[in-house]
């Protein structure tokens, strides 16, 4: 008698080898497209706020202000009367410049205003007061 | 006949090698916290020096917001004086705008007051709806 050989069935398996080329293939992804911020700045707790908008990054110009009343733009300590050029210099490399500020909830508010003078001065009218939202 | 034994082939396992990626990328998509700037807008006048044209308001259009060192909050518009607290001042500005639109906010701080005082009041102004805003200080 002749054996009659069974076909056999085809096996289904999910193949898993590349599984791990497309996770590295993100990870790696995420890692190069991560940018991290350069800026040191000052040590500052922000103050909170409920009526907060975004700040287009591109524009912005950070001026950090701790509660000691140190001023802080690009990483450099600068004087009350240097924030003028430093912030003319920032509006001719950018028109629609913003100075942003990351001031100390502490600071004395007259370091501000003085602040708010140059600016004007500078001609960098637009300003926004960085803040925690509320929770 | 013999069967001859097969050799072991030495392979090294990849079956768990996509589950240290995936760990690795839940590890950095867990941990990156993106850096958003959130703010109160407000755009400042120019210069006195180089301002062309000063406008004269009327002083029935201007209300008067004065926080003095201790944070302590008094309005003024038209003849009416009061000392209010913060979480009145919104409900305040509010009304006031909705009998005069034109009114101008002119928030005064005290040098020595603190600066949260100054974010907290300008915060009740732009969520009263006031979009004439004017910062000064003594």
């Amino acid at each position: 008698m002749a054996k009659i050989k069974k076909a056999k069935k085809p096996e289904t398996t999910i193949p898993t080898a590349s599984m791990s080329d497309i996770a590295f293939l993100l990870l790696l992804f995420f890692m190069v497209s991560t940018v991290f911020v350069k800026e040191k700045g000052l040590n500052v707790t922000m103050p909170q706020a409920d009526e907060i908008q975004k700040i287009p990054r591109d524009q912005s110009a950070t001026i950090y202000v701790d509660r000691n009343g140190n001023i802080s733009i690009d990483d450099l300590i600068v004087s009350i009367p240097d924030v003028k050029w430093v912030m003319q210099k920032k509006l001719i490399e950018n028109f629609n410049v913003i100075s942003c500020f990351r001031t100390d909830e502490n600071t004395n508010y007259g370091i501000m205003s003085d602040i708010l003078n140059q600016l004007r001065e500078a001609e960098t009218l637009r300003v926004s007061f960085e803040a925690k939202l509320k929770r | 006949m013999l069967k001859r034994k097969r050799k072991d082939l030495g392979g090294i396992p990849t079956a768990s090698m996509s589950d240290v990626a995936f760990l690795l990328l839940v590890f950095f998509l867990s941990t990156t916290k993106f850096d958003v700037k959130k703010g109160l807008g407000l755009v400042l006048p120019p210069a006195s020096a180089n301002a062309d044209k000063k406008v004269k308001l009327n002083d029935d259009n201007i209300t008067k917001v004065w926080i003095n060192a201790e944070g302590e909050i008094t309005i003024i518009f038209g003849d009416n004086e009061e000392t209010i607290t913060m979480s009145e001042l919104e409900a305040k500005i509010k009304q006031i705008i909705t009998e005069n639109p034109d009114m101008v906010i002119s928030l005064k701080t005290d040098r020595k007051s603190k600066y949260k005082n100054m974010v907290h009041a300008l915060d009740k102004l732009q969520a009263a709806g006031a979009e004439k805003i004017s910062l000064s200080t003594n």
